[in-house]
């Protein structure tokens, strides 16, 4: 199996980007990781173009954004298809075309990622994403993300004894990242004393769904991000600007749709089974990994998934919040990039965002006062529906 | 809501599926048995058996949602997991001011015309 690596990044900076039309939002990203691969010019010599999204046809009224994206780029006739896995769309694109380029297939592959949410109302935005729940016994009984997000927390604080308190914690940690990612939908001082210990703090951080507050969740973002994969093993890949950041381990694994059939809902099966198999491929364990980006969409999930691939006790990585361990200097810097609480999530692009944020800290990219030092290995899980679709990937500075 | 009270109608219900081979349960219902792998026929329903999933029930996990999609007029509304006596489980609405994880409900079906399109089932626990 040839060994895959990216050597182009791209990244819109998130946000409301409701103006512009979807296809050139996700062909500003792919400009810029041409760019950053020295491959503009080469661009119609790539083997294949991917491109994730969730939810085009409902949200922005397009459909076939892959014919879109390569058109506007004129590109044409390179092949390209369109990859959606609901929220870990981004994360699937970046499988599937780790498989192209492993089977030989292929030899440079265009990953690129993103949604337009704001062109319509939240409340609608809120359906849409919604759409992804089993249609007869969730979405049908009103039930929405942030109202999982509610009941697993739930379910969390009672069996583990977290608190409000830890959530907001967690949050002012990830905005102390994300106002320093030049990327980020959400640059904003936030304080625990407005979040959570203040008097105001009931106002300024409300209840979104019981017991998770606004700032326990992710904002609704635009925005698109891409990576450009290259087989090193082969000769072409001299030919790029960049050194490969390898592409060490990459995996899915899936759960049951309905979240009430699973035997212990606070079990995330599929992010345990996609992290131990990414493990297995690269052949490291959780002590291996510098740092990471896991999908915060709540910010419980942050804590749970962290648990779930291994870097704390199950039940126990809201004491590491506490302590400061998943801060830039702690021991396992979580979220670097503001994670999707401060960067945002625009949904079919956050798994390629995840990605872009590994091989930014691995090159040593990223901006001061967010620069994880001298990091070897970053993993990303990015998490589809409730759980119930995963995809990690972990990439290596070689 | 619609009141079926009011009606000669037969009142809406939400059905639990029963594989005839194995007799494993399941809500909703799967093309075929994680047990003995017997398929399902959607049209036909052949070696399966359809029964009421309704009545006592405990609240595992619940929430108040305060930004509701589209189509919701309220302010908000809670909503839970429950288990069933059968072990089944099911997701649904609560219709009580003060839910608290553990406590006994019992779950009835209704049908729901907030959104546009036509009315759907929903389960209450109350």
């Amino acid at each position: 199996m040839a060994r895959v690596g990216i050597v182009g990044i791209g990244h819109t900076r998130f946000g409301n980007s409701s103006e512009y039309d979807l296809a050139d939002v996700l062909a500003y990203a792919a400009t810029d990781a041409l760019k950053d691969a020295g491959f503009l010019e080469h661009r119609k010599e790539i083997d294949q173009v991917l491109v994730a999204n969730m939810a085009s046809g409902l949200l922005c009224h397009q459909s076939a954004v892959a014919s879109a994206m390569v058109s506007r780029l004129d590109m044409e006739p390179v092949p390209a298809e369109l990859v959606e896995n609901g929220p870990a769309s981004g994360a699937s694109a970046v499988k599937l075309g780790y498989m192209a380029v492993a089977s030989g297939m292929a030899d440079v592959v265009l990953v690129v990622g993103g949604e337009i949410m704001r062109k319509v109302t939240g409340w609608l935005a809120t359906d849409v994403v919604s759409t992804m729940l089993d249609t007869e016994t969730e979405y049908n009984m009103g039930l929405t993300l942030p109202g999982f997000g509610g009941m697993f927390t739930r379910m969390y604080m009672e069996k583990y004894g977290l608190t409000e308190r830890d959530l907001a914690l967690l949050a002012v940690k990830n905005h102390d990242n994300g106002i320093k990612n030049k990327y980020a939908h959400i640059q904003a001082t936030c304080t625990i004393e407005a979040i959570a210990d203040g008097p105001e703090a009931d106002v300024v951080n409300n209840y979104i769904a019981e017991p998770l507050r606004m700032y326990s969740t992710c904002p609704v973002s635009d925005g698109a991000a891409a990576v450009l994969l290259v087989n090193m093993d082969s000769p072409k890949a001299k030919l790029f600007a960049k050194k490969p950041v390898r592409i060490a381990g990459v995996a899915s694994a899936t759960d049951t749709h309905c979240v009430h059939n699973r035997k212990d809902p606070l079990q995330l099966n599929a992010v345990r089974i996609a992290a131990e198999k990414a493990y297995q491929m690269s052949g490291l364990t959780p002590k291996d990994i510098s740092f990471a980006e896991l999908h915060d969409a709540f910010s419980i999930l942050e804590m749970a998934i962290s648990e779930e691939v291994g870097f704390f006790e199950r039940g126990k990585s809201y004491l590491a919040v506490r302590k400061g361990e998943t801060a830039i200097n702690g021991k396992m810097p979580i979220n670097t990039s503001g994670g999707l609480k401060s960067k945002g999530h625009p949904v079919g692009g956050t798994g390629v965002s995840q990605v872009v944020e590994l091989v930014r800290q691995l090159r040593g990219e990223a901006e001061e006062g967010r620069q994880v030092k001298d990091p070897k290995y970053g993993m990303s899980v990015n998490f589809g529906g409730f759980g119930n679709n995963v995809v990690a990937v972990i990439c290596a500075k070689d | 809501m619609i009141d079926f009270s009011m009606y000669d109608v037969k009142a809406p219900k939400i059905s639990g599926f029963r594989c005839e081979k194995c007799g494993s349960e399941y809500y909703p219902a799967p093309m075929i048995c994680g047990k003995c792998n017997s398929r399902r026929d959607p049209v036909t329903g052949k070696g399966w058996v359809k029964f009421d999933l309704e009545g006592p029930c405990t609240l595992l996990t619940w929430t108040r949602v305060w930004n509701l999609p589209e189509g919701y007029t309220k302010k908000f509304l809670l909503f839970g997991i429950v288990q069933f006596e059968n072990g089944l489980r099911a997701s649904g609405r609560i219709e009580l001011d003060e839910p608290k994880t553990g406590m006994k409900l019992t779950a009835s079906v209704e049908e729901s015309n907030e959104r546009p399109g036509k009315p759907v089932k929903i389960f209450v626990f109350s």
